[in-house]
């Protein structure tokens, strides 16, 4: 950990426990788990969502193909966009907040010669937003959710992955993410339950907490109630009487060295994670056993499709989770180093399969949470790293595009039937109400009742990009 | 009560939000509690003690006033102006309104100005820019060690009552995880060697550089590289080397000053010698293939704030906020590194850089210029701004001038080194003889021209199907037979190196003829390491076919045997094939009829007729001697279409059935290898003459040897292409030829180093294989003044990390950080004593560590049991030492302990960094470790961030709970341990010897009366079974155990 946070440690320490004894670090995770992190052990306002449920297509969803479809695409096929009326967008002051990683590289060029539009279109629900056709399900959700199409971002490559969940540029050092945060800043709902969850392929930078410590990475997950998680069952023949007495005497053990080692709050916390963790080693795999859960349920999550059953089962978890009080869940979708979604080439046959596998789970989830009320109190976001280039890449590809692209949010006070932002007629710049990625980090925040800026760690210095704005305009 | 806080002290408290001004007049309070702290924050910086832009300080009540700023509204217009030219503060956002208000209405409250304000010190003056003297032991304290002496006189003035030492068993257990980072073993425990001795004989074991080498590790941001796919990105291939390095530094008790010239400029310190140019793998682990600017910035902070506590990365921008270091700086240090590149050196007896090489620092570019950068941004650079290689300017007066560094011809041309030659040469000659031996026995193959072989009976394709991810046990598909078998991962693993029958054995027969893919990995073992299948395995398994690979030292192999009524016969049916120990093999078994054919990786061995069979036997996995991972098998029946290899063709693919064909190109290679070596021949002596200056060979005919060699090679690519690539080999042939026929050839030296990419865009083979002949000597000037007795930073930042990692917390909270924002620490005195101590002692960090354990304070006991109820009430959080702290093991440590007390660890020290798996038992340090590849069981205990890792944390969450309980290391030890104390008959003593084992203290009757319970009602649930392990399992998973105490 850095040190600075100690400065921070050492003020809750000081609030919280006065002339008691202390020589540890550890502390933070003992606030936690019972007082908050959050020195007024609340929200900063009051919430209006719960939970987080946060999706990510990664390796760069097309936005004119998903949530933002431009027939100019069709009409200007073929030509090249100086040959458009449109020929200002490549305006080179446009360019300047896109900051290149990789110089020369092939990713990330200006594609020019305009790649007509792989997929029809049509207007849904009473707000008539207009949604490709391989996203009929998620259509069907229209009135439900707020699609937002200006986001920018400024790395062209796939850095953009952890920009989009950090906030910060690939050559900039790494920051706690937004799921870090809010595991730093909300205290837990459920003392059974890890807070913070990762499922599906993540990308290459492996932590979330960074300068808040490894206690706020999220707690990595499978779908498999044998192995749910990390160490969830004995690597060996341990009998769970066998286990439950083994965690009974070192908890009886731990207590009676407080006699040796009288106050010590350290110890405190271990007896308290022990028994934590032996509450959740049962219920998380009482969670992903989908044993209870009806047929009609399984179907609307695709679980009866061998296409949609990987990540329809992913979502059902965590309908599941945030059911019974997990306050961040994000599932990745996507294998390969760059991701599924990095179609360079045979962009229709890949959009199209990757579409198929995502696009009824994530309307069932939608749906599932609506019917259970748990809409209201749970926040969707479904998000990408960066759109593509409206241009073509090779015969049948496009490149990445951070210029403008497309994300939606539902649930948890976020307004249905909204389509907020715009870009301009090929679908290059965010034109409109321009999003930097932070500000749906803003937004997720304002709803959990959170001050981004409030969060502040002493000595560590963040930057007004950091924080964002919130949307306004999506917010109900 | 007046007002005397320092300016820094005060910055702390600000923070803390206290308020201690009880005696000021409330408007002055005012000023103090909410103008201060704005005018801190956003002004300070240019008018303040740091910089006076404008001749203006704002640092004080008085100063503001005096200024006349707000007599002249100056003040509020500038704070308020719309024009972004003319607002202040000119960086960042305007101050907010109701900051600006407060600021109004202290004017309103006609600017009260608080008591003695004083105005900030001069920078200059900060405690940790001042040279470090030896302060005199203070006065009226009997301390025989220093340490004991500053703490003790602070104690008494404070009236600290200090807490007695610890009890033997807990201090020996201290001192074993603290130098050499392993619990102790009954033995050790047991000993009743002197404390002092013992301080000794672990100060010269050598698990302790493995112990200290990891702490330094963090420090340095150790990683092993990363990329994506083969192509390297992060760090180096071999950075092992350096860990190495550091563990052999740490052991011989390298001087630190040594080890930060060899770190920084070991290539112009010493060019000729390996093991100091090892060092630079600290630069080398900096490495960023896509971007020059970033991979400097890396080398640039994490030099400043390991060596220095400088946080050299605040002034890439700008000036910096807090510390007297400017933008000019940081471009003028970025110039001592801009020259430097990464390359991997030559290691003797290698050929191949996948397989090793030496990465380290060279000067590349001596002359590459270093442009400033408006804003940090590399795109604006200003070339009005001059920079000039140099130390920050406010210590440069005792830094020594950079003197030019002749390099010998052993750094600037490595190809010319003599065993790089010899290995070259060697390797020429061995593939010219392979190729004569291959044109041999093509020859005869023409000679005979017929089919020596009778193969197949036809197609026989009874039996089933045998498919195994061993993602779980499958006991419908397998007879698992003997011990050290488990599931684990997706993994079927077998840990018990055995020369004993255990097998795999499948419960149904495979196809009689078939096609068997295995993937395994050999993890380790005894002698032979062999491991493999089995087919046509009987029931009563008496008799069978074994086909294995064998990572024997001695002549490693794939092997094909027979077994018949249990005596196993090794026919001529293998090939020498360097298997390794962790590497992933494929092995491929295909037989029809009484022929098979073994490949590994693809590589076709052996073909081979066996004298019987006994088709649709069962399959069998084995190790023998050995341990290993099975990741998957499959065994098919095989294909019509697969033609198998005739028994007797050599191992090496040669498709071409034609022996007439063959023989062809047989004679392309052996023609292709002779005009090899002799183009390498002529190189060398080219090389000699021109680089070395010794004898007469002419670089015109190495020149011509090569292009020569090149047509050669062409020749045989034609032959072997495959289809569809063959009109692009007769093109490359007949560029080669006409190439030939010019005159204009040029001799290149021979490549002996691997230069790491630039940029993406380059190939290494565009480089040059020889570098520039001078360095530049920047670098080494750098590391002269950072270990200069001048230097103010270097030794007490180290003092400072060695302090934290014995006692658990540091006497300078911020421990890459000593600039303005760290306050003077409480035992600032005591820093520089011991600072001053490291120094003199030729800077020896095991006299450092030798003189901190033996003293009183390192040997307190960390309990505040029967503490003076006073100590406790005024120092609770032992800021003063009274008592020891106890502080968590780091992840590398739990884990090593287990495997010592189970008595498995793996004692090899050094070597390539080998992958994490439940069967490998070296210590933690050895495992590949970087960003992208962690150790789960390591990742749940806080291990280090290899990007950045100053101090470990030490978090308690309830993972590490589940990971004590349910790993299998931890509950293979419980069972290790047990097993060590079963001469204990009665399960009273067993208890009380298993708790003092592994918590290091007697337990205490309630304690031994928990354990006894707990074995009796064990006992209830799983008669006769594994009550005692249990124990030994609950007791590692004590808060003790975790804690060193």
């Amino acid at each position: 950990m850095n040190p600075d946070i100690k400065t921070a440690l050492a003020r809750r320490q000081f609030l919280q426990y006065g002339g008691y004894g202390f020589g540890s670090l550890a502390l933070q995770n003992l606030l936690r788990g019972e007082e908050l992190t959050n020195p007024s052990g609340l929200p900063y306002s009051s919430p209006k969502a719960k939970s987080v449920i946060f999706l990510f297509m990664r390796g760069g969803l097309s936005h004119m193909e998903s949530f933002d479809p431009k027939p100019a695409l069709t009409k200007y096929e073929g030509k090249t966009i100086e040959e458009t009326p449109h020929a200002d967008v490549l305006n080179p002051e446009k360019f300047k907040d896109l900051r290149v990683v990789v110089v020369n590289d092939a990713n990330g060029k200006q594609r020019t010669k305009i790649y007509p539009l792989q997929v029809g279109s049509k207007r849904y629900g009473q707000s008539g937003a207009r949604i490709s056709d391989w996203f009929p399900h998620i259509g069907s959700c229209a009135d439900d959710i707020s699609i937002i199409r200006s986001m920018w971002t400024t790395d062209n490559n796939h850095g953009a992955q952890v920009q989009f969940f950090s906030g910060r540029h690939m050559l900039d050092p790494r920051v706690p993410t937004i799921g870090a945060w809010i595991h730093y800043g909300l205290g837990s709902l459920n003392d059974d339950l890890p807070q913070f969850i990762m499922m599906g392929p993540r990308y290459f930078d492996k932590r979330d907490g960074h300068y808040l410590g490894p206690a706020h990475d999220a707690v990595a997950l499978k779908v498999d109630p044998n192995n749910p998680l990390d160490f969830a069952k004995p690597e060996g023949n341990v009998t769970a009487a066998e286990q439950r007495l083994g965690f009974g005497l070192s908890n009886q053990l731990n207590r009676l060295t407080a006699e040796k080692f009288p106050h010590d709050p350290v110890l405190e916390a271990r007896i308290k994670s022990y028994e934590l963790a032996y509450r959740m080693q049962s219920a998380v795999p009482e969670i992903i056993d989908f044993k209870g859960e009806s047929e009609s349920t399984k179907k609307l999550y695709g679980l009866d499709q061998k296409e949609t059953k990987p990540f329809g089962e992913q979502l059902l978890a965590a309908r599941r989770f945030v059911e019974k009080g997990t306050r961040f869940i994000q599932i990745m979708h996507g294998t390969g180093a760059a991701g599924a979604w990095d179609q360079h080439s045979k962009m229709k046959e890949k959009h199209a399969v990757n579409a198929m596998q995502v696009d009824r789970p994530v309307a069932g989830l939608i749906k599932d949470l609506k019917q259970r009320g748990l809409l209201d109190e749970t926040i969707v976001v479904f998000a990408t790293e960066f759109g593509r280039t409206p241009g073509s890449q090779g015969s049948d590809g496009r490149d990445h595009h951070p210029f403008g692209f497309s994300v939606w949010m539902a649930g948890g006070g976020i307004k249905g039937g909204v389509v907020h932002g715009a870009t301009d007629e090929l679908g290059f710049h965010a034109t409109e109400h321009p999003h930097y990625v932070t500000d749906v980090h803003a937004t997720i925040m304002k709803q959990l009742g959170l001050d981004a800026r409030k969060l502040e760690v002493p000595g560590q210095k963040r930057i007004d990009m950091d924080f964002g704005e919130p949307i306004e305009q999506i917010i109900a | 009560m007046k007002y005397r806080i320092p300016y820094l002290i005060l910055t702390l408290l600000s923070v803390i939000g206290f308020c201690l001004s009880d005696s000021q007049s409330a408007e002055a309070k005012d000023y103090l509690d909410k103008v201060k702290p704005v005018l801190k924050e956003r002004c300070y910086a240019c008018h303040g003690a740091l910089k006076q832009k404008k001749d203006l300080r704002l640092d004080t009540a008085q100063q503001i006033i005096d200024a006349g700023i707000i007599k002249s509204g100056e003040l509020l217009k500038r704070l308020t102006a719309s024009d972004l030219e003319e607002r202040m503060p000119q960086e960042g956002p305007a101050l907010h309104a109701e900051e600006i208000d407060a600021i109004r209405e202290w004017i309103t409250d006609g600017m009260p100005v608080p008591v003695d304000e004083k105005p900030a010190d001069d920078p200059a003056n900060h405690w940790s820019f001042q040279k470090i003297e030896r302060p005199s032991l203070p006065e009226g304290v009997k301390e025989a060690n220093p340490i004991d002496a500053f703490l003790a006189a602070k104690q008494q003035e404070l009236g600290l009552k200090a807490q007695p030492e610890a009890e033997r068993s807990l201090l020996v257990r201290r001192l074993y995880l603290d130098l050499i980072g392993l619990a102790p073993t009954r033995k050790q425990l047991a000993s009743d060697v002197p404390f002092e001795s013992m301080v000794q004989d672990l100060l010269a074991s050598p698990q302790y550089g493995e112990r200290w080498a990891r702490h330094w590790m963090d420090i340095w941001r150790y990683s092993d590289w990363y990329g994506l796919g083969k192509q390297v990105r992060n760090s180096q291939k071999h950075i092992w080397h350096w860990r190495d390095w550091i563990v052999n530094s740490v052991n011989k008790d390298k001087g630190y000053d040594q080890m930060i010239l060899e770190m920084l400029a070991g290539d112009e310190l010493e060019p000729e010698n390996p093991e100091v140019v090892a060092g630079t793998g600290f630069l080398a682990r900096n490495y960023y293939l896509f971007n020059r600017t970033t991979w400097l910035d890396s080398t640039l902070e994490h030099t400043s704030k390991a060596f220095l506590g400088l946080t050299m990365n605040c002034v890439k921008c700008h000036d910096h906020k807090y510390d007297p270091i400017e933008q000019t700086d940081y471009y003028n240090m970025r110039a001592i590194f801009e020259p430097h590149q990464i390359r991997l050196d030559p290691i003797a007896g290698v050929t191949d850089f996948e397989k090793d090489g030496l990465p380290r620092a060279f000067d590349d570019h001596p002359d590459a210029k270093t442009q400033f950068h408006i804003r940090g941004n590399p795109t604006t650079p200003d070339a009005s701004k001059k920079v000039t290689a140099g130390v920050p300017a406010i210590f440069a007066s005792y830094a020594p001038k950079a003197k030019e560094v002749e390099l010998p011809a052993y750094a600037w041309a490595p190809g010319a080194r003599a065993y790089v030659q010899e290995d070259q040469l060697s390797a020429a000659r061995l593939k010219l003889d392979r190729a004569q031996k291959a044109l041999e026995k093509a020859r005869l193959a023409v000679a005979s021209q017929k089919n020596p072989e009778s193969v197949s009976q036809g197609e026989n394709n009874s039996g089933t199907v045998i498919k195994d991810s061993f993602d779980r046990a499958n006991p419908k598909l397998w007879d698992i037979v003997g011990s050290g078998w488990s599931y684990n991962g997706g993994i079927l693993i077998q840990t018990m190196p055995s020369r004993d029958k255990q097998f795999a054995r499948s419960k149904n027969s495979h196809p009689a003829d078939f096609d068997l893919a295995l993937d395994f990995r050999t993890t380790g073992g005894t002698t032979y390491k062999s491991v493999g299948i089995r087919f046509d395995v009987t029931d009563n398994g008496k008799n069978s076919h074994t086909v294995y690979a064998s990572a024997y030292d001695k002549g490693p192999k794939v092997q094909v045997s027979h077994t018949h009524d249990s005596k196993t016969t090794y026919p001529n049916a293998r090939a020498a094939y360097p298997v390794k120990v962790n590497e992933d093999y494929k092995l491929r078994v295909q037989v029809r009829g009484n022929l098979i054919n073994v490949l590994l990786n693809d590589k076709f061995l052996i073909a081979y007729n066996l004298p019987n069979r006994n088709p649709n036997g069962r399959i069998e996995l084995f190790a023998f001697d050995a341990t290993a991972d099975f990741d998957s098998i499959e065994v098919q029946a095989l294909s019509k279409d697969i033609e198998l290899m005739k028994s007797g063709t050599p191992a090496q693919k040669s498709k071409s059935v034609d022996p007439a064909e063959a023989l062809k190109l047989t004679e392309a290679r052996v023609k292709e290898a002779q005009i090899g070596l002799r183009s390498l021949e002529a190189k060398i002596a080219a090389d000699n003459a021109t680089l070395l200056g010794k004898g007469k060979g002419d670089p015109a005919v190495s020149a011509r040897l090569e292009r020569e060699h090149v047509v050669e090679l062409a020749r045989v690519g034609v032959l072997t292409a495959e289809a569809g690539k063959l009109k692009a080999a007769e093109k490359t042939l007949k560029t080669a030829e006409a190439k030939l026929k010019k005159s204009d050839a040029k001799y290149k030296s021979l490549r002996g180093s691997y230069k790491a990419l630039e940029t993406p865009e380059h190939k290494e083979p565009q480089y040059a294989a020889t570098y520039a002949k001078t360095s530049t000597g920047r670098r080494l000037a750098l590391a002269q003044w950072m270990i200069s007795r001048q230097n103010p930073l270097t030794a007490r930042v180290a003092v400072n990390h060695i302090w934290l990692r014995h006692f658990g917390e540091p006497l300078v909270e911020s421990v890459d950080d000593f600039g303005l924002r760290a306050p003077r620490p409480e035992h600032a005195e005591l820093l520089d004593y011991l600072a001053a101590e490291l120094i003199e002692s030729g800077w020896s960090m095991k006299h450092l560590h030798e003189l901190i354990v033996t003293s009183k304070a390192w040997r307190r006991t960390s309990s505040n049991l029967n503490a003076d109820p006073a100590t406790l009430a005024k120092d609770s959080n032992n800021h003063f030492y009274w008592r020891m702290n106890s502080h968590r093991m780091e992840s590398e440590v739990i884990r090593d302990s287990l495997l010592n007390l189970a008595g498995t660890l793996d004692p090899k020290q050094g070597g390539p960094s080998v992958k994490s798996n439940p069967s490998v038992l070296r210590r933690s340090l050895y495992f590949s470790r970087s960003p992208k590849q962690q150790v789960k069981l390591l990742s749940m205990f806080d291990d280090a961030d290899a990007l950045v890792c100053y101090r470990r944390s030490e978090s308690i969450v309830p993972q590490q709970a589940l990971a004590l309980f349910n790993s299998k290391i931890s509950i293979d030890s419980s069972a290790q341990v047990a097993a060590s104390l079963k001469a204990e008959k009665s399960d009273d003593k067993f208890a009380a010897q298993a708790f003092e084992l592994v918590l290091c203290r007697k337990p205490s009757a309630a304690e031994l009366d928990a354990c006894k319970t707990f074995l009796v009602r064990l006992e209830e649930v799983s008669p006769k079974g594994p009550a005692r392990t249990r124990l030994v399992h609950a007791l590692f998973n004590h808060n003790d155990f975790i804690n060193i105490r």
